[in-house]
């Protein structure tokens, strides 16, 4: 006797361009359960839930909701099968409030609109799941957590029974994050079955009564819990054993790098972000900065590297004050930084490989003739740094956009750290990046340490925080709240911190 | 969904041969439209397409006509592309050609009969500069302030095109012209050389020229790079260092300058006079090509050469009892297939298999 | 094209938007004529008109006399016109060489702005005609042609002079240029014969085409008090105008008052035909010849010759007026008497044209004063 399912998926391929992104995967959500697509970036994982909500079309292989084979021909379809999916980028529009969003493309929707009825529905459905929504409110005053929770009740609206959400983490604080998980789990209560897409461990042994490893777009296992572990799922998603361990060698120098005193700045509301910031990196010294995100770390980057102007206090680099410096002369200093937003300012989607690595050193004078260009100079570079950085390129001048996340990140700290900088200023350098890739990128930043760089590195992720950093100091508010040598404090003392507590250890 | 049955999806990574084929075949498309129209009105279609063609391209006149027209097209094209590349939409071409021209006429106006070696030069170079701080005016709210400037370069089309009206009105009006809007007629030595007997002028040579400086300073300059990482994204500009609002009004500057400089070829190589009604809106015009040709030179001065035949192969055939609204309306039907065939470039049309279970589908 | 955003859509309707209306600007228009193929012995004559052919106008006159041209010379092939031709140095040049190329022996350029390109075309086809409209520049090859329309706007002044009552006439006009000038001082010695009270303003729009504008001056002068709109201008904006002002007025080139029934009094018409036929035969016969015999026109016809003449009146013209137009018609094509025949005054009252003289027809051809009675001033350099 098979079992019916709410929705399955039955042999999908998918082939884009010279990759099979999906081969012969068997996929199944039952009523109730929270079910967790594992699988490193580029496994397929997105691919197969875009085929599930419509997004995209199989090649082979068919799709089965409530035991009825179905075409999708587009997202409406999906969703009026009730299967919504939660996308990593929200389809909201800002100027419109949360109701108004909700039935934006809703086939249901009356010509003439109560949008009384329909907040009133929202509301009984945000409270139902705790998920804490205010009809009434407009999209651009909402937090990114708050903006998640309107996609999820959009989709509950529409009468989602399955509801499918890519990376729903990545956005979010480890609070916002344990919240959803709430949320989801009452959700799953009321027999809808929940897709949850990760690269992370930690949240699969979380949240997971099921789960299906993807790797290289075949679904390897698939698994109920109590039968997995951490060890199980990562060696499933690689394919080979991770080894975590530190592999600092020398200790720091003692020549201060980067000095900041007092600087404090306005975020991009005009507000005071951050306050009094004070701290020094040494040569050869990670020095992590801890946070919840949102508590100024973005700024902070953005002062030092001469983005954002600093309303107060000086930034000593090496001895020079360069407070106010246009980025330009910043840069020229020797600071790089490797910012949060890879494609929208680290690296142009649009452009070649080539014409990515060159942003910052296109002015020196061995990439020049003259006014001119030296592209002969320019590839030479190129192709060595992508033989050094075991950077995965299709072509040297195709769009940089159709790289995967790792590599993108790869090109990225290969392009700022051959620039030789005494700074390195690296924000959130593995967010998004499977396993082997985050390996590779702290490799690198180790190496530049032994090499004596300098290098400030902003994470939330605490694990990472400890393995790489020598110091660590944690930024609650805008303010620094503590700054500890790492191997005398621990993950319990930084996180006390992190939520504005006072630590006895402040130096 | 177009049909049933038919979705449109997106191509990730449009093909080569994309590029080249869809726009033929929107052309054939177009020019098939066009037939049915001329077939209802009881015309030979196939006689009036070979004579638009011929008339535009098959004799060695009309060659050299569709190359006089192509070479303001091609001026102002290169120009307004060149601020296209930076994402800055310069809708002010036709301001920036008349001001170029009014430049250029004050230089021949004012040494009437100044025959030297620098009269010509003096015109393209007031010309240039005059374009260019016309580019200027609304560049720098746009750098400093960010003030939209599709519209202030739009507004600013109607000022020159008044300025100009007033002078050639007013004080520039030939003395011995019966008060017809039109300056006095330009001394020889304030004349653009003229190729043979034909009227291609310098023009033509500006044209060129410069259609290779725009692809060496974009492809291969550093501060084209500039201009190009600035125009696909701002952020990284800033990111790396450039100096966004210097290199929005030096661009918008050149840009604006290019347009005047085709100006200053209308005046000193066509009319050898300023009046009134000076461009039928090439500047205009030239964001259409600007835009089907992708920015890129090369096929700027293609779009703009094709461009300027279907201008001159649509008076041809008038004198086959084509009236001039059917011509115009011809050229719309090209246009709207080319620019709807841009979708496909971009996406494509799938079939959907009617029976949804596997084993019929590829 | 991900970029391809919200300010390149903008972009592009404006584009669209102007490109529309530019092209609104055009006519539309479907030639009813056989394909004639050319039989080989036939004369060909072309055309380059400034509007569309069915302008209701300048042009639609011109296109009127080509058909006419065609059906009385059986040995001409009149099939080649070319209709909305910009003045623009670019294009005027080029269509009239293409005419030429096509094998036309004899080109009539209907506008003044094709003046110099007509010259450049003649000068490379010395063997070719070419009949310039309302030009000052004759060569060889090249000879000018005008109406003494001043002729039948002196007429119609007449009627104007009779029907207003609050001895305000308004006047559309196109250009400050002596063709215009000439007309209104025409129309104001008509109005002023009968009506020594009325005055006469006069509102520059600087464009032969534009209805609309042409409209909102006739508006205006309404607005200013005038019962009677007069216009110089190729579009019947101004009569419709004052139709719904309820208003009369007085058109111009050709019967306007199928557009404004209830205003039009007459309208001053162009005739083009005979001369055309007559200037054909004579190019064919050899006896042409391009000298300015008429100041710096070749060709110079008025009410005599019946190049120019007045539209049928609308009914709420009174026998008396109609008599009186007969009566001062007949002086004129009699040679008796013309209508810049002295006194005349100009605007400051100081006397212009001395008792019992004439201006003569190069003194006509460059006037640039206004006689008394007109409210306007002439833009001077």
């Amino acid at each position: 006797m098979q079992e019916t399912y709410l929705v399955e998926l039955k042999n999908i391929t998918k082939r884009f361009p010279g990759v099979t992104a999906n081969d012969k995967v068997n996929f199944n959500v039952r009523k109730g359960e929270i079910h967790v697509l594992l699988g490193e970036n580029g496994s397929g994982k997105s691919t197969l839930m875009s085929i599930l909500s419509g997004l995209y079309r199989p090649d082979e292989g068919e799709i089965i909701v409530r035991g009825i084979k179905m075409v999708f021909r587009s997202p409406r379809n999906a969703i009026s099968a009730g299967i919504g999916m939660v996308h990593q980028h929200f389809k909201l529009i800002d100027s419109f409030s949360v109701a108004e969003n909700v039935i934006l493309g809703d086939d249901r929707t009356a010509p003439v609109l109560n949008i009384k009825d329909v907040e009133n529905n929202l509301a009984q459905l945000s409270a139902r799941y705790g998920l804490d929504i205010n009809p009434s409110s407009m999209v651009w005053q909402l937090s990114v957590g708050e903006k998640q929770r309107v996609e999820i009740v959009k989709m509950l609206y529409r009468g989602s029974q399955v509801l499918i959400l890519d990376e729903p983490t990545a956005v979010l604080t480890p609070q916002e994050a344990d919240k959803l998980f709430r949320n989801l789990r009452e959700m799953a209560g009321t027999g809808r079955g929940i897709v949850v897409i990760t690269h992370k461990l930690n949240e699969v042994m979380e949240i997971a009564d099921r789960v299906t490893v993807l790797r290289r777009g075949k679904a390897v296992a698939t698994l109920e819990r109590g039968q997995f572990n951490r060890t199980d799922l990562a060696w499933l998603m690689v394919g080979q054993d991770v080894v975590l361990q530190n592999k600092k060698k020398s200790p720091p120098g003692q020549r201060k790098v980067l000095e900041l005193k007092g600087v404090g700045c306005l975020n991009d509301l005009g507000r005071n972000c951050l306050q009094d910031v004070s701290f020094t990196v040494h040569q050869g010294e990670i020095f992590g900065i801890a946070g919840v995100a949102g508590n100024g770390q973005r700024e902070l980057a953005e002062v030092i590297a001469g983005l954002r102007r600093a309303t107060e206090g000086s930034i000593i680099v090496n001895g020079t004050d360069i407070t106010g410096f246009s980025p330009r002369r910043v840069i020229d200093h020797g600071v790089a930084l490797v910012p949060e937003d890879r494609l929208g300012t680290g690296l142009i989607p649009n452009m070649g490989a080539v014409d990515n690595l060159v942003l910052k050193d296109y002015r020196r004078r061995e990439m020049s003739r003259g006014p001119f260009l030296n592209r002969r100079k320019a590839y030479e570079k190129v192709k060595q740094l992508v033989n050094r950085f075991e950077i995965k390129l299709s072509s040297l001048d195709a769009p940089v956009k159709l790289m995967s996340g790792g590599n993108l990140q790869r090109l990225l700290l290969a392009r700022e750290i051959t620039s030789n900088p005494k700074l390195l200023i690296a924000v959130y350098p593995v967010r998004g990046l499977d396993i082997k890739a985050t390996e590779a990128v702290h490799n690198l930043l180790l190496e530049q340490r032994e090499r004596g760089m300098a290098i400030l590195l902003i994470s939330e992720d605490l694990e990472e925080i400890f393995k790489l950093s020598d110091r660590i100091g944690v930024l609650c508010g805008g303010r620094i709240t503590g700054i500890i040598p790492s191997e005398m404090t621990d993950i319990e003392e930084i996180g006390l911190l992190m939520m504005g507590g006072t630590g006895e250890m402040v130096l | 969904m177009i049909l049933p049955g038919y979705v449109i999806e997106k191509r990730l990574t449009p093909s080569s041969t994309a590029y080249v084929i869809i726009p033929i075949l929107s052309i054939i498309l177009a020019l098939a439209a066009g037939a049915i129209f001329l077939e209802l009105s009881g015309r030979n279609c196939f006689e009036i397409y070979s004579r638009m063609f011929s008339g535009a391209f098959g004799s060695r006149y009309g060659l050299s006509e569709t190359v006089v027209k192509a070479i303001p097209l091609t001026l102002t094209g290169i120009g307004v592309a060149l601020a296209f590349r930076m994402q800055l939409w310069n809708i002010g071409g036709e301001g920036q050609l008349y001001m170029g021209a009014f430049a250029a006429t004050w230089v021949a106006l004012t040494f009437p009969g100044g025959s030297g070696w620098w009269v010509l030069p003096t015109m393209v170079l007031l010309g240039m500069l005059a374009g260019g701080l016309w580019a200027l005016i609304p560049a720098i709210p746009r750098a400093i302030w960010g003030v939209n400037e599709i519209i202030t370069t739009l507004m600013l089309n109607y000022v020159a095109i008044f300025w100009v009206d007033y002078l050639v009105f007013g004080p520039w009006k030939d003395p011995n012209g019966f008060n017809f809007p039109m300056t006095a007629q330009f001394s020889p030595g304030a004349i653009l050389p003229a190729l043979g007997n034909s009227r291609i002028h310098a023009g033509l040579f500006f044209g060129l020229a410069l259609t290779v400086i725009f692809y060496l300073i974009i492809y291969h300059t550093r501060w084209g790079y500039e201009i190009r990482v600035t125009g696909e994204n701002p952020n990284s500009a800033h990111y790396a260092g450039m100096n966004s609002k210097r290199n929005i009004m030096l661009v918008m500057f050149f840009s604006g300058a290019i347009c005047g400089l085709a100006g200053m070829s209308e005046v000193a190589g066509i009319a050898g006079r300023l009046q009134q009604g000076l461009s039928p809106g090439y500047g205009f015009t030239a964001i259409i090509i600007a835009w089907l040709s992708r920015l890129n030179p090369f096929a700027i001065v293609i779009v703009a050469f094709l461009f300027a035949g279907l201008q001159v192969g649509g008076y041809i055939v008038q004198t086959s009892g084509i009236p001039s609204s059917m011509v115009t309306m011809l050229q719309g039907l090209l246009l709207f297939f080319v620019l709807g065939g841009e979708l496909l470039t971009n996406y494509t049309i799938k079939r959907m298999p009617a029976n949804p279970s596997g084993d019929d589908m590829r | 094209m991900k970029k391809f955003n919200f300010k390149v859509l903008l972009a592009l309707a404006t584009v669209l938007l102007i490109s529309m209306l530019v092209a609104g600007c055009g006519g539309n228009s479907a030639k009813e004529q056989p394909a004639s193929q050319s039989e080989g012995e036939k004369l060909k004559v072309g055309f380059v008109y400034i509007g569309p052919v069915d302008d209701g106008g300048w042009t639609t006159a011109h296109e009127q006399a080509r058909q006419y041209l065609e059906k009385e010379l059986p040995y001409v092939d009149a099939s080649d016109y070319v209709e909305n031709v910009p003045e623009n140095p670019n294009d005027a040049e080029r269509v009239i060489t293409q005419l030429v190329e096509q094998g036309n022996k004899i080109i009539f350029t209907t506008s003044f702005g094709y003046m110099d390109p007509t010259i450049k075309v003649a000068q490379k086809y010395p063997d070719v005609k070419f009949l310039h409209c309302s030009g000052v520049k004759t060569a060889e090859n090249v000879g000018t042609y005008f109406g003494r329309m001043y002729q039948a706007r002196y007429l119609s002044g007449l009627v104007a002079g009779k029907a207003t009552k609050t001895n305000i006439i308004g006047y559309v006009a196109a250009y400050p240029i002596p063709e215009v000038i000439r007309g209104i001082n025409a129309f104001t010695l008509g109005v002023r014969k009968v009506n020594p009270e009325a005055k006469v303003k006069v509102v520059w729009i600087n464009t032969w085409v534009d209805a609309a504008q042409a409209k909102d001056a006739a508006v205006a002068l309404l607005d200013a008090g005038a019962d009677v709109i007069a216009q110089h201008h190729d579009a019947p904006g101004p009569q419709q105008a004052a139709e719904a002002a309820g208003k009369f007025g007085v058109g111009y080139n050709s019967d306007m008052s199928k557009i404004a029934p209830k205003a039009v009094l007459t309208s001053p018409v162009w005739n083009w035909g005979p001369y055309y036929v007559e200037t054909v035969k004579a190019i064919k016969e050899g006896t042409w010849d391009s000298t300015p015999k008429y100041g710096s026109f070749t060709y110079w016809g008025g009410l005599k010759e019946g190049v120019v003449g007045l539209a049928p009146f609308g009914p709420m013209v009174s026998e008396e007026t109609k008599q009186l137009v007969e009566q001062e018609k007949q002086r004129i094509i009699s040679g008796e008497w013309d209508v810049f025949t002295g006194p005349i005054k100009d605007q400051k009252g100081e006397i212009k044209v001395p008792d019992g003289q004439k201006l003569s027809d190069q003194e006509l051809i460059e006037m640039m004063w206004f006689v008394e009675g007109v409210e306007g001033t002439i833009p001077q350099n």
